[in-house]
């Protein structure tokens, strides 16, 4: 057996227990996950790019909770003309899941995202907020900051600017939205990063955990009574995720919003792992497991500031 | 780090733009206009952020040296405000300009010699030079890409 393998099988066997069909997931893990993208209004419009696009491929599908979140059979669209002039912009199905939960307030408002690289939800809130507004880009890695930059040009966002720090050390600063999608062991995405057996290492999520709580700490820290926080990674680690989000309501006076998104299957987030228990509120949380929607793993929270 | 554009300077790209490419400057009320290094100009309409100076504010529109020279960013943008200097190419010379090749094209009286956007099937993909003859490829070379679907 191969590494991938290995750790494959191991993140099934530890997460089977949580999760609703035991097979379906374990099924689910072993296959490949198509390539989806969406369109990106700032540009052209939805329907014409798409009709150019089923020239190339006619199965192209569009997923029913979220009208422009669209699958291809194809796996190399980013060398179609339409990726190339920024009408399309390649990303997974779940990573368009936190500007979805907060579509009620993302228009006209002012936004950080906290770690912006490579701009997968910057780009995509931009179209939403259709270039108006205010949306600050921040990533603490220099090299990040390339493709953040590159995604920004070729999709013609000008409603962003580019920060480059460490969130922990960001100057106070008020906004409507803060968005963290915090680094993780990126446990949810095996469906599609070979790379992610190659990095795993049990010890992490203490690392990742330390990591997570100081940069949501800091958002809920700076963000002013009213504002939203957006909550995310791609890991089926409750370490990751429901722990991170229990410490930070017992510190921090923060209240749960319930994300609720039309048709697309998911779950709430747990109370109980490893004989601890977290904060009920958690259960406000939402998990979306690869079986349920074909999808890779993701956990997100939303909560407001009192 | 990015400074506000010199009122002499926003007035000079503008003005290009109208002549060049019949656009309307009215498109542009609503953005901010900053100078970056290198003689590169910023098209943004962003909010002054305190305590901190961003490594970048909305996109590079121009770079400035001797005459303005428009970015491919630009024309992808506002290409749909351009009505004249655009050269439509056909999908074969679209392969070999996303490639950064040049491109030697019949000769059009229509066009004037200086920066073109370029288009294909009402896509539009960049910036060129014609000289008449040849257009040269403005491409950047982190955009030059092998282009499977058209």
């Amino acid at each position: 057996m191969n590494r991938h393998q290995i750790i494959r099988d191991k993140i099934i066997k530890k997460y089977s227990i949580l999760v609703d069909d035991e097979k379906k997931f374990a099924k689910s893990i072993n296959l490949p996950l198509k390539q989806s993208f969406r369109v990106n209004t700032l540009k052209e419009e939805k329907e014409r790019v798409l009709n150019k696009l089923k020239e190339y491929d006619p199965k192209i599908r569009t997923t029913e909770w979220n009208d422009n979140a669209h699958v291809s059979e194809l796996d190399n669209l980013g060398s179609s003309l339409e990726h190339f002039v920024g009408h399309i912009y390649i990303q997974e199905l779940t990573s368009m899941i936190p500007p979805l939960v907060v579509k009620d307030l993302i228009k006209n408002t002012s936004i950080i995202d906290c770690c912006a690289a490579p701009g997968s939800k910057t780009t995509q809130m931009a179209a939403m907020m259709e270039n108006k507004g205010h949306i600050i880009a921040n990533d603490a890695r220099h090299a990040r900051l390339k493709s953040l930059r590159g995604n920004l040009d070729r999709l013609g966002v000008t409603n962003t600017s580019v920060t480059l720090r460490d969130f922990k050390s960001f100057p106070n600063t008020k906004a409507d939205l803060y968005f963290v999608d915090a680094p993780c062991s990126s446990e949810g995405t095996i469906r599609k990063k070979k790379s992610v057996a190659r990095t795993w290492r049990e010890k992490d999520y203490l690392r990742f955990n330390k990591l997570q709580k100081g940069l949501l700490g800091k958002a809920c820290e700076m963000a002013p009574s009213g504002s939203s926080v957006v909550y995310s990674t791609c890991t089926f680690s409750p370490d990751e995720n429901e722990k991170v989000v229990s410490d930070i309501l017992d510190k921090y006076n923060m209240k749960m919003k319930k994300i609720d998104i039309k048709k697309l299957k998911s779950e709430s987030g747990i109370t109980k792992w490893n004989n601890e228990k977290y904060n009920s509120e958690v259960e406000k949380c939402m998990r979306v497991w690869p079986h349920h929607n074909d999808t890779d793993a993701f956990f997100i929270a939303r909560m407001e500031k009192c | 780090m990015l400074k506000p554009l010199v009122k002499e300077k926003k007035e000079l790209i503008q003005e290009y733009c109208v002549k060049r490419f019949g656009m309307d400057s009215d498109i542009w009320n609503n953005y901010k206009w900053y100078a970056g290094s290198k003689n590169k100009i910023y098209l943004a309409n962003t909010l002054d952020i305190e305590r901190i100076i961003p490594e970048s504010k909305g996109i590079c529109i121009f770079r400035l040296d001797k005459s303005p020279k428009p970015t491919t960013n630009f024309l992808q943008l506002f290409g749909k405000y351009i009505s004249k200097n655009y050269i439509e190419i056909n999908n074969k010379n679209t392969i070999k300009y996303c490639k950064g090749d040049d491109l030697i094209l019949e000769s059009n009286k229509a066009i004037v010699p200086g920066f073109v956007l370029i288009t294909n099937n009402k896509r539009f993909l960049g910036c060129g030079h014609w000289n008449g003859k040849l257009l040269k490829n403005q491409l950047p070379k982190s955009k030059f890409c092998n282009i499977n679907f058209l």
